[in-house]
């Protein structure tokens, strides 16, 4: 058998399995939509903006410092649509409890009281402290306001308004976005590889294919030819989706992204064979892999930074190649670092292609 | 329709296996010999060690011990010589749902490396010959089992193989389809195709084959004609034979 007839054997079982595809209209939703859906629900939902939220500033100051200070949260806009992130209501001599119940009773998202001495005290260089009370029952927002003002608060000079943020204004929906990619990729290949399978193995056609000169080899290798095709082009859409919906910023090198997705989706396929090779029919499947793939979206942090959960949960994270995919697609499409930052993603990553691919292989040879 | 050249050559197979700690003589010391252009039916009871023996007939299923020859090729060494000499029609009827007639024939054609022009027409010949020219673009989802079986029997064939092997042919078809399917396999064998059945069914046994060999817990306990087998048992028909050689115990 030459390498050339393996080759073509496999493009014959590649176009089969997207003639297949084409058949199956109702799978295209959760291929193609549901990812985007996520993206735009989950984006804006969770709210990674804020935009005309109710806050009220207490200035009991009548320094410059404290007017442009003042001017300066009103007139600042989100990057995304353009509408000012806070809608300003001004006052002055406001005790602080009065302050608290405008809270409570919903009002305001929060109320900054800027002391009297804020001008003056800034002005010779000295400390000085000022209130900063949220509503806390939306810690979305409060999560915000708080963010935006410590980095207000943190710059050098008095005179602008110089958010710090290393890797521009990031938003929820940047956050989001590549992890999402990586989450669909994986839950993709693992669900359509090995739920193909579990089908051809239910209805018997696997067996009539392995019957035929071509090898088990070809089968497989067709078999990932596909899967490639498919989530790459998922991953496009999704890209695409996320750019002209939601304004995602891509700052990093496509040719990386496609990089770790190649390596991620050979994985993924890897382990669909796997989870395939130890069921007999598709609704085992469908269980087993509710079984492998749900946790790994909760605790990998697709939707919260791994930063901000307890190590318990760390440990397990750390332990699933999804998390390593999140990483590695985030260190490239936000912070736009290139091969060296993803080194040890990458090579994680490998490793699960290679172990989940070889065991893969090795199982479906060895099955009739 | 037989010559003396044997096609296929077992010799002492064994086929073990280990399932959770236990270990299943599947098939025990089997031999026999299949002629070039016979029609060689294997019956016998569940687990009798058939369908075992037909895995490993089309290299589908390694044994674990003995020697299998096809066309003269061994199956342990030679596979991928033997597979594009023979045709296979599983048990299961193995079609893809959601593909159409045509294209399950044309994905085998394909992967059997038949020149697509022939292939065509062959395609057009041999659904004319079942009767299925009409249901040709239909998805095979939706067909009968009737149709289901005879197209999955043209799907073995369109690579023109010597030998056909064919895992219980009319399990659960009405007499009509039987009757069709039969006449089938004898076109077939009218043109110097090797035959080889697994079959529950007597009459199918008798009807078809020219040699039967007759398999009990994995050891083979007779193999000759219907008609010698009837004769040695002292029986009127094979059903008789049947429940003589191998008990009537219900297997599981």
């Amino acid at each position: 058998m030459t390498i050339m007839s393996e080759i073509r054997h496999a493009w014959i079982i590649t176009v089969k399995e997207f003639r297949q595809l084409s058949r199956k209209k109702a799978l295209m939703v959760p291929l193609f939509l549901f990812p985007i859906i996520m993206i735009i629900f989950f984006g804006y939902g969770m709210g990674g903006t804020v935009k005309n939220a109710p806050i009220l500033i207490v200035n009991d100051d009548t320094g410059m410092a404290s007017s442009s200070l003042v001017q300066e949260i009103g007139t600042y806009t989100s990057t995304y649509d353009g509408s000012p992130m806070f809608k300003v209501t001004y006052t002055k001599d406001m005790a602080r409890a009065e302050a608290e119940s405008k809270i409570d009773a919903g009002m305001y998202k929060a109320v900054l009281l800027i002391p009297h001495d804020y001008s003056d005290r800034l002005a010779k260089n000295e400390d000085v402290i000022l209130t900063l009370l949220t509503d806390s029952s939306d810690t979305t927002t409060s999560g915000i306001i708080i963010n935006f003002m410590i980095q207000l608060m943190s710059r050098s000079g008095p005179a602008s308004l110089d958010v710090p943020n290393i890797y521009g204004n990031l938003e929820y929906l940047d956050f989001l976005t590549p992890a999402v990619i990586a989450l669909t990729i994986f839950m993709g290949s693992v669900a359509t590889t090995g739920s193909a399978i579990a089908g051809e193995k239910e209805d018997g056609t696997i067996v009539r294919i392995l019957m035929t000169p071509v090898s088990r080899r070809s089968v497989i290798l067709g078999k990932t030819l596909y899967q490639l095709i498919l989530q790459i082009a998922r991953a496009v859409i999704l890209i695409l989706a996320a750019y002209f919906l939601v304004g995602f910023h891509m700052n990093g090198s496509w040719l990386l992204v496609a990089l770790v997705l190649v390596i991620f989706t050979l994985g993924g396929v890897g382990m669909g064979i796997v989870m395939s090779t130890r069921v007999d029919d598709m609704e085992s499947f469908f269980q087993l892999n509710l079984l492998v793939t749900l946790p790994s979206m909760f605790v990998t942090g697709v939707f919260f930074p791994l930063s901000s959960v307890p190590n318990w949960m760390r440990y397990i994270a750390y332990c699933l190649p999804l998390t390593y995919a999140n990483e590695a697609m985030r260190t490239i499409m936000i912070k736009g670092q290139g091969l060296s930052a993803i080194s040890t993603d990458l090579i994680i990553l490998s490793f699960f292609a290679l172990i989940t691919f070889g065991a893969g292989v090795h199982l479906f040879r060895r099955e009739a | 329709m037989s010559n003396l050249e044997p096609i296929i050559e077992v010799k002492n197979l064994v086929k073990v296996f280990h399932s959770r700690g236990r270990t299943i003589t599947a098939v025990d010391d089997v031999s026999f010999d299949v002629m070039e252009g016979e029609i060689f039916g294997m019956i016998g009871p569940n687990g009798a060690g058939k369908s075992t023996t037909f895995s490993m007939l089309t290299t589908l299923v390694k044994p674990s011990g003995g020697s299998i020859k096809v066309a003269g090729f061994d199956v342990y060494k030679q596979d991928d010589k033997i597979r594009p000499l023979i045709g296979i029609v599983p048990q299961k009827l193995s079609l893809y749902p959601d593909l159409t007639a045509r294209e399950n024939l044309e994905l085998m054609g394909r992967l059997y490396d038949v020149p697509k022009d022939v292939m065509n027409e062959k395609i057009e010949y041999y659904l004319k010959l079942v009767g299925l020219s009409s249901h040709a673009d239909r998805f095979t989802g939706g067909f009968s089992g009737g149709m289901k079986q005879r197209l999955s029997v043209i799907c073995a064939v369109l690579h023109e193989p010597q030998i056909i092997f064919w895992d219980e042919p009319s399990t659960g078809l009405d007499p009509q389809t039987r009757q069709s399917i039969w006449k089938l396999a004898k076109k077939f064998n009218g043109e110097g195709k090797t035959l080889v059945f697994t079959t529950h069914y007597m009459e199918e046994a008798d009807n078809l084959c020219d040699r039967v060999a007759v398999m009990n817990l994995g050891k083979m306990v007779a193999l000759d004609s219907p008609e010698s087998l009837k004769e040695k048992t002292g029986s009127s028909n094979l059903e008789e034979t049947f429940i003589n050689l191998t008990g009537e115990e219900v297997r599981d």
